[in-house]
């Protein structure tokens, strides 16, 4: 599904993951020519193009900041089964505090364990060892971890594809805004 | 962040580049000042932490592990406090270096952007 189809001459990407590539102009009067279009009609398709990037970019931005919570989340859990095979060894409790609701505590002893349980989500809580249970959640973070980093590269082009769009639409202004000088100083039609 | 007054400048690929690449740099700047800003938080929380616990004269002190709190031995609070002191200056000159690379580079991208453009590009904050 991640596919980056191959480049133009000019070394550009067309799309990547289902977002289009926007096209480089490489000179507005081709261009416009080419797509058939007239100024107006160039400039509220460009403009579209860029509404429907700003429309990804939220999601991506939205994806982003899940991951982005879900990381310290299992890293913390790493902590605490880390603790816990620590204590094995020495035949002591672990003592702990929790939070049983809002602002009120209530004191735990662990005793030496073997196994814990996992919250999958789901209502779905699963026992395991100690070693399983670093396992599971080792792979879970370097998941969640290349997935944030797929997900950072994916922004990045978008941002560069949202760049090039703005200044496709500034180029093609500023060309209509040459041709309409260019008209004006010569009294015959171009 | 671009302005033209009906210039005829051509924009080639490799200024578009240049262009997409300074956005990039930008974007990343601003990530890193929140990074940096948060790095510094957690250091001094460290610091007061740390300080705190010279203070106290309790033996067993609670220390946060996920989201709960673990009696554990004075002494190996504070070389847990060291150990998260360590890392995370170690991160914060990380970030702070690579943040002195970004400002170079979009320095220099700067200088050559308005080199061949002038007064038609605007590469300032807003």
């Amino acid at each position: 599904m991640a596919t980056a189809s191959s480049s133009s001459s000019s070394g550009m990407v067309t799309e990547r993951r289902g977002i289009p590539g926007a096209q480089f102009v490489e000179d507005v009067q081709t261009y416009l020519t080419q797509a058939g279009l007239d100024v107006n009609s160039a400039l509220s398709f460009l403009q579209e193009r860029l509404q429907q990037y700003k429309l990804v970019e939220m999601k991506l931005q939205a994806q982003q900041r899940d991951l982005q919570a879900k990381i310290p989340d299992i890293e913390k859990c790493l902590d605490v089964v880390a603790t816990l095979q620590a204590k094995k060894g020495t035949g002591e409790a672990l003592i702990t505090d929790f939070e049983v609701s809002e602002g009120i505590y209530s004191r735990a002893s662990i005793e030496d364990t073997d196994s814990v349980c996992l919250w999958l989500g789901a209502n779905v809580m699963l026992e395991y060892s100690c070693e399983e249970a670093t396992g599971l959640l080792r792979r879970n973070l370097d998941n969640a971890k290349a997935s944030l980093e797929v997900l950072l590269a994916d922004l990045q082009f978008l941002r560069d594809q949202v760049t090039i769009t703005q200044v496709t639409i500034a180029r093609v202004y500023n060309w209509d805004v040459h041709q309409r000088r260019l008209r004006q100083a010569s009294p015959k039609d171009s | 962040m671009q302005q033209g007054g009906g210039s005829e400048t051509e924009v080639t690929w490799e200024d578009q580049q240049n262009i997409n690449k300074f956005g990039r740099l930008n974007n990343r700047f601003h990530e890193l000042q929140d990074e940096i800003k948060f790095a510094k938080e957690s250091n001094e929380n460290l610091e007061d932490a740390s300080n705190e616990l010279i203070l106290t004269d309790e033996e067993v002190v609670r220390f946060q592990i996920g989201e709960v709190f673990a009696h554990v031995p004075k002494e190996e609070v504070e070389s847990r406090i060291e150990e998260m002191k360590e890392v995370t200056s170690k991160n914060l000159e990380k970030l702070e270096e690579e943040k002195e690379s970004i400002l170079a580079q979009m320095a220099e991208l700067k200088q050559i952007l308005y080199g061949k453009f002038k007064d038609s590009i605007n590469l300032e904050e807003d």
